[in-house]
């Protein structure tokens, strides 16, 4: 086997330090050796690909820089050359030795090293081929939130097919169900609506198969190929349904409405609220009468489309579909302030979480926009609590970022309803990030009816009710101690990671950070791709956010998808992967261990099989597998050794 | 008689299991006999070692030789008998990995002879002395041979030619081997390739073993008398150390079988270096110390020793017959 070695001087930089002449002189006489001036120019690289080709070169190492510099180049010098480009191996005479050795001899000791243990190592070399894959180039989107509608929308506007999976039977997320947004006091469902028009009837709307009520529940397969089975729970009520209402109000059954917490009724066929998209009543199958063995007609009697509307043998739907990608924008929770039992949530009515509070605020809420007490009364007196849970080892370690921004919107909302209420808010920190959160913020500053009282911990607040339906707080803090009686307190959680995420995450092997929220794979540089590949994430189920933030994230993930996930290209596996012998025993110790979820165990082979599509070559199962049949390809224990004792010599 | 060939077994540091292995043979040591003529088994035969001496080169044609070379009078033996012999095989995990008197590694020859000659409680030795290689008596000069700093395999004293591993290898593992060996002289088949692990297989006792086994996560390791084992789930699953995983197959998973732990006598799997540092790099890999987002690195260091400390004895249990002849061969002096 002929091996040449290459000598890039790199200018001064390497011949300055490393001396070549003796270098080549310690070379054995069966290596083939020659100087380049500059081995990354065009000269340089003609230059050694016609000596590989004169020569008769079966391997090559090159000693030049940094392999992360120029590996590539050299590589497709390889190839030029007609040569497999992994029979080659690259010696870092720069930064790793010239740059770093002052010493002309100790440097060209070192040099010596490393290039002997390069050539005993490329002489172990295997020619690797790189593989490919077709993918399927459509989409799964879960939440249609503003960041899965965003991501949707931006899909299948570059006309991808999106299914867009959403659980609850309204999309829009939760903005939608707010009367007005920070910080330009923008109507939530006016600004969102020219969105939902465009999933539903705009002009890519063909593209996105919308699924409300559904839920994934299992996936298969990998990046470019997931095969992922829907449940789609029934509405009952068919997409001719015009969105009169007439059914709503013939409905003889209420229930709490959960799209307004509670406070208020919904009929069993209703609509989450006024304005909800799609414009499809929804009938619940827990309260309607039909579903407990009553004959109530009353819906249908009233609709005026008839029975034909109506599909009360509609079952749990089960369906696959085939995606390329996945996006998660599942969103986000508030920290259930019960858990703070010195606050009196849930204990009493007049204190509200921020949710509660926006459908207090919005027009199509329980209360029609009005601000009032659970006695009716129009509070004269309000307490908005920021950082509730939030920067707090006991409950949520993190600044949410977002709180401060909605607290003083609802101190504006509540001087415009109310212009004589007193308006308090509790800190622990004011947080108003960007160029535009500062309007509401000196608006509130100004308000001579805004008070600011700064607490140290959440312990400081003791919340109560007298005999007369008002709320007692008592806060007791180093620099302050007082009591207050109000009417309304208004309570802003910390944002938590969804229920949900857990089992998605267990469903999809996405992993979670510390907080519960799905793990980036790099927090600046890829937040929007999780750790599997063809898994992204966007919007509040990666990180406490805004809707601008959310709606750039589901941009950013569009992107990403558009640039890995080609329609008609195929997908290259790099042939640095793991690969699993037939002497694997099937002890099952390497495969929880992928941190790609690449391995997975062969019931038929009875051993563990490597999908080399999601192995990224790290070589995790090589170090644990105890019966060595795990090898990693370019990465072999013989090579790596026969590197060592080059370095040893 | 006088055509057959020659064979030998010789012991050097071991238990004489192996004998009892190649004993165990039972009948079949009549089928050997039918081929082979025992010339030197210092159990069986009253050869001595200059009749061995006083054989030609190569007159041997096969020589098992089991046990450490824990001395002097171990390698000559070694030495002899690789020039006597054909084909040198080191037979039984003491000649080839060093086995259970490479254990003695983790001290050194002086410390062991002070610990036995003078510092056991059941030893009477006030002028505290200690062997010597050469004494003078009245009567001449007394040798013994030199007791070794180290343990070592037999291939790190001479070249050797098959290794058939186990602590005792299996009886039919050793037919196999004879068998085999026979088949490829009558029939004028090569033998194979040096160095050949020869009556065992090349994965690793899982193969063997017939436990359900699961993707595996260990909370707290047990030692075998603290629970009584399910016989149908692997192991390692339940917490006690199988050394199984890291083993090369060929025993046919007799203690697993038995709802013991294995606890490596076959030595590493093919390919595998060193077998102690492929069982610690894997139970590394699936210790369950719970999730560790937002430990320090202290809370991460005390949870994994926690487990680590349920194991009582680290050289024992993962080197027990391999550390001669491992990357680590033993402890060295001083530290």
């Amino acid at each position: 086997m002929k091996i040449g070695l290459y000598l890039c001087k790199c200018g001064n930089n390497i011949s300055e330090k490393i001396d070549i002449e003796r270098v080549k002189g310690e070379m054995s006489k069966e290596v083939y050796v020659e100087e380049v001036s500059f081995a990354c120019s065009e000269d340089g690289k003609q230059q050694i690909e016609l000596s590989l080709r004169e020569n008769n070169i079966e391997r090559m190492v090159i000693v030049a820089c940094s392999p992360r510099e120029h590996e590539r180049t050299f590589m497709k010098v390889m190839e030029s050359a007609g040569l497999n480009p992994y029979l080659m191996q690259m010696v870092n005479a720069r930064e790793q030795i010239a740059w770093v050795t002052e010493d002309i001899e100790r440097a060209t000791e070192k040099a010596l090293r490393h290039i002997k243990g390069a050539i005993k190592r490329v002489s172990l070399h295997q020619p690797l081929e790189k593989k490919e894959v077709s993918i399927c180039p459509d989409i799964l989107v879960l939440g249609a939130g503003p960041a899965g509608l965003k991501a949707a929308l931006s899909l299948a506007s570059a006309g991808r097919k999106v299914y867009l999976v959403e659980k609850s039977p309204v999309i829009g997320g939760m903005p939608v169900r707010y009367e007005e947004l920070f910080p330009n006091l923008e109507c939530g469902p006016c600004m969102l609506e020219p969105m939902l028009g465009e999933v539903l009837h705009g002009e890519y709307s063909e593209n996105i198969e919308l699924h409300t009520l559904s839920e994934l529940v299992e996936v298969t397969g990998f990046f470019g190929n997931f095969n992922v089975k829907i449940r789609k729970r029934p509405r009952y009520v068919d997409s001719t349904c015009v969105g009169c209402g007439e059914c709503v109000a013939a409905c003889p059954v209420s229930t709490p409405n959960e799209f307004n917490f509670g406070m208020n009724q919904r009929k069993a066929v209703d609509f989450p609220f006024a304005g909800a998209l799609p414009n499809i009543a929804w009938i619940d199958d827990k309260t309607c009468l039909r579903f407990h063995n009553q004959e109530c007609t009353a819906c249908i009697e009233a609709c005026p489309l008839g029975e034909v509307v109506f599909r009360f043998d509609e079952e749990i739907e089960l369906f696959e579909r085939q995606v390329g990608a996945i996006v998660l924008a599942i969103g986000a929770n508030l920290y259930d302030c019960s858990r703070i039992p010195n606050l009196g949530y849930g204990r009493e009515a007049d204190v509200l979480n921020a949710w509660e509070f926006e459908r207090m605020l919005a027009s199509n809420g329980p209360t029609g926009g009005e601000i009032k007490t659970s006695k009716g009364k129009s509070p004269q007196r309000i307490a908005i609590i920021h950082c509730v849970g939030s920067l707090d080892e006991r409950y949520v370690q993190y600044c949410s970022g977002i709180c401060c921004s909605y607290a003083f919107k609802f101190n504006h909302m509540i001087s415009q309803k109310l212009p004589e209420a007193e308006i308090y808010h509790f800190y622990k920190e004011l947080v108003i990030p960007g160029k535009e959160s500062i309007v509401l913020f000196n608006h509130a500053k100004h308000n001579p009816k805004a008070h600011f009282i700064r607490y140290d911990t959440i312990d400081a607040f003791e919340i109560t009710s007298n005999t007369d339906g008002e709320i007692l707080l008592r806060v007791k803090t180093e620099e302050f101690e007082g009591e207050f009686l109000f009417d309304l307190i208004v309570l802003c959680p910390a944002m938590v990671p969804i229920e949900d995420t857990k089992e998605l995450g267990r469903i999809l092997e996405a992993t979670q950070d510390k907080y519960g929220f799905f793990e980036e794979l790099h927090n600046r540089l890829d937040a929007v791709q999780s750790k599997i590949k063809g898994i992204y994430l966007a919007g509040t189920c990666q990180s406490p956010m805004d809707i601008q933030k959310a709606i750039n994230h589901g941009v950013a993930v569009a992107g990403y998808i558009l640039s890995n996930l080609v329609e008609g290209r195929k997908i290259e596996i790099k042939p640095i992967v793991a690969q699993v012998s037939d002497r694997c025993s099937g002890c099952k110790i390497c495969i929880m261990l992928c941190p790609y979820k690449a391995l997975s165990f062969d019931e038929n082979l009875g051993r563990t099989v490597v999908n080399e599509v999601l192995c990224q070559g790290c070589g995790t199962c090589v170090a644990a597998c105890p019966a060595g049949a795990a090898i990693a390809k370019h990465f072999t224990t013989e090579q790596i050794l026969a590197e060592i004792e080059g370095g040893l010599r | 008689m006088a055509n057959k060939p020659k064979l030998a077994v010789y012991w050097a540091a071991s238990c004489g299991g192996c004998e009892i292995a190649l004993a165990n043979l039972n009948e079949k040591l009549l089928e050997v006999l039918e081929h082979f003529d025992f010339v030197f088994c210092p159990c069986l035969l009253d050869t001595k070692y200059k009749d061995v001496e006083a054989m030609a080169d190569g007159e041997i044609f096969i020589t098992l030789f089991n046990g450490a070379i824990r001395n002097e009078e171990n390698e000559h033996m070694a030495k002899i008998l690789r020039k006597k012999s054909k084909i040198l095989i080191a037979y039984g995990s003491c000649a080839y990995e060093g086995c259970i008197p490479g254990l003695g590694n983790m001290y050194h020859g002086d410390e062991i002879l002070k610990a036995v000659f003078i510092d056991s409680p059941t030893t009477e030795n006030p002028n505290k002395l200690l062997p010597m290689t050469k004494t003078e008596t009245k009567d001449g000069v007394l040798t013994l041979p030199a007791f070794y700093e180290k343990v070592k395999t037999l291939s790190m004293v001479t070249e050797v030619d098959y290794y058939i591993p186990g602590c005792p290898p299996e009886p039919h593992k050793i037919w196999e081997v004879i068998s085999f060996v026979v088949e490829k002289l009558s029939t004028g088949q090569s033998l194979p390739p040096k160095g050949a692990i020869l009556g065992a297989g090349s994965s690793t006792v899982c193969i063997e073993c017939d436990r359900k086994k699961e993707n595996k996560k260990i909370k707290t390791f047990k030692r075998i008398y603290e629970i009584i084992p399910n016989s149908e789930i692997c192991l390692l699953e339940q917490g006690i150390i199988c050394m199984g995983i890291a083993t090369r197959d060929g025993c046919g998973a007799l203690c697993p079988k038995v709802n013991m732990p294995c606890t490596g006598c076959y030595g590493p799997p093919e390919d595998v270096l060193d077998q102690g540092a492929k069982m610690i790099a894997a139970l590394g890999s699936v210790l369950d110390i719970g999730d560790t987002k937002g430990l320090s690195e202290e809370e991460i260091n005390r949870r994994i020793n926690e487990i680590l400390n349920t194991i009582p004895d680290l050289v024992g249990t993962f080197y027990k017959y391999s550390l001669p002849g491992s990357i680590l061969q033993g402890k060295i002096k001083g530290r």
